[in-house]
């Protein structure tokens, strides 16, 4: 999308907004003394915030509130997931339920462009990758004729496998709040590389300077990958080891996603 | 009674689990509802409190759970305690065949009344569903002689039962059953009226009488 769209029925901010230039900015993929540009280590993911029910109907006074949301933080990363259903679906299929995602960025979540209230095709596109990601996680059988309903919005976006990542872990633990039986919640990660290392979870300056990336969506419990996504220019031996070390950091996020679950629920009255 | 409860509450916190955290093997235990099994393991299906129950205490799990495995064994062998997962806030339910529900017609036509289904087995619906009641499923006898206009008006709420998963569209429902039928319903003055007979039902302010098929009501105890 361009960025000189004008909406005449909203009140329109900058057309373009980036962030200010700082003056000693180190070389993104550059890693003196073996740290990230934010002090992280290049197998450190970025500190991770969940919070669900928050849309509950408690909360929001609403006869129309989701059956579960969760808010997920990583680093700058913000997304936010509300869950409808298991409700009247439109595919209607009498075996199994059905799963569909849909996913928006806001305007403002990217700062290097303003975002149409439109969805674009890449919006479109990740949608169907959080679908194929989650669908397998979700025991379909257990709702025939009935559809589940992701809605994802992407308040701040600060690289897009990280973010398409979170995306990921912010529906499972929506799903999970929601009570839809699950046989996993699953968890993503994301990892690019510069053609001599892999680095983990990559903010957007790192992205851009990378020549590879590479998602992937795990479920631990069954040991199973559900989605794997590269973007970019890799060798296979590079490539599997990528697969192997992404793997590894999926558990690491899947524990501290079943650690806020279960905290979650300790809490009296839930 | 709420320090009762917050000790309770610590009790299970114990027990949390996460979908796919293991429960037990299939050789010690049954799996109950909110768990499926692969592999001979028990594995946890919802974000809950894990349970277990022996076959003494077992009485019907509510219909909280389409499609669960279900412990149904009535043989000789001894019975293995079941383990399941409970969640305590709403689960909303699907309909699904053999379930009880409630709903409101929306539509009448002399074939057919499409109903929204609103709660299903006393676990409420997050979205209505559609359904239909064709005019042979409203009484199980003199089919052929029932009049739609005489057994359901647009607005009466109704208990029936799901035959069918039906199409694309919507459930089919029966009232064939004396507990099915009208349970609520507005006279033409506005006023609730009460059921007199299995197919009509009286308005206590204007004395007038209007045929429904009536559900037969039921003790407030099992209610």
């Amino acid at each position: 999308m361009t960025s000189n769209i004008y909406d005449r029925r909203r009140v329109n901010g900058p057309a373009r907004s980036v962030e200010p230039v700082y003056i000693d900015a180190i070389e993104p993929m550059a890693f003196p003394e073996g740290l990230r540009n934010d002090g992280r280590s290049l197998d450190q993911l970025r500190p991770i915030y969940i919070k669900t029910g928050l849309l509950a109907a408690q909360q929001t006074f609403s006869s129309t509130a989701p059956s579960g949301s969760a808010y997920y933080e990583q680093g700058k990363i913000r997304v936010s997931c509300a869950i409808y259903g298991p409700r009247q679906g439109r595919k209607s299929n009498p075996r199994i339920g059905s799963f569909d995602c849909d996913f928006q960025y806001a305007p403002f979540s990217c700062s290097w462009k303003k975002r149409s209230h439109i969805r674009g095709a890449d919006e479109k596109e990740t949608a169907q990758i959080l679908e194929q990601a989650i669908a397998p996680a979700i025991r379909l059988e257990a709702y025939p004729k009935a559809c589940i309903d992701a809605y994802v919005t992407v308040i701040e976006s600060d690289g897009k496998f990280a973010t398409i990542s979170a995306a990921i872990n912010c529906i499972s633990a929506a799903l999970a709040d929601a009570g839809i039986e699950l046989y996993d919640t699953v968890a993503a990660c994301s990892m690019s590389s510069d053609s001599s290392r892999w680095v983990a979870d990559c903010s957007q300056l790192e992205e851009d300077a990378s020549s590879c990336s590479q998602l992937v969506a795990y479920m631990p419990s069954a040991d199973e990958i559900t989605y794997l996504l590269q973007n970019g220019k890799s060798t296979l031996d590079r490539t599997e080891q990528a697969v192997q070390a992404c793997t590894n950091s999926c558990t690491r996020v899947y524990a501290v996603i079943s650690r806020y679950l279960q905290s979650s629920m300790e809490q009296p009255g839930i | 009674m709420s320090s009762s409860t917050a000790a309770a509450d610590a009790a299970d916190a114990a027990h949390v689990v996460t979908p796919g955290r293991r429960l037990g093997l299939t050789q010690e235990y049954e799996a109950g509802s909110g768990t499926y099994v692969r592999n001979g393991m028990i594995y946890a299906s919802l974000l809950g409190v894990r349970k277990t129950k022996t076959e003494a205490e077992a009485t019907t799990m509510g219909g909280a759970t389409a499609g669960a495995d279900r412990p149904d064994e009535t043989s000789g062998r001894p019975t293995n305690p079941t383990i399941y997962v409970e969640r305590r806030s709403t689960r909303y339910a699907i309909p699904v065949i053999g379930s009880e529900v409630l709903a409101r017609v929306v539509r009448i036509n002399p074939r057919a009344a499409s109903v929204a289904i609103m709660m299903v087995d006393s676990a409420p619906c997050q979205e209505e569903f559609l359904g239909t009641v064709r005019v042979q499923d409203i009484r199980a006898t003199e089919k052929d002689l029932v009049q739609m206009i005489g057994s359901f008006r647009p607005g009466d709420i109704i208990r029936a039962e799901v035959i069918s998963l039906g199409d694309q569209r919507s459930y089919y429902l029966s009232t064939t059953r004396n507990e099915h039928g009208v349970v609520f319903a507005q006279s033409e003055a506005g006023n609730s009226m009460v059921p007199v007979s299995w197919e009509e039902m009286l308005d206590p302010k204007s004395q007038a009488v209007e045929k429904r098929k009536c559900a037969k009501p039921v003790a407030a105890a099992a209610v």
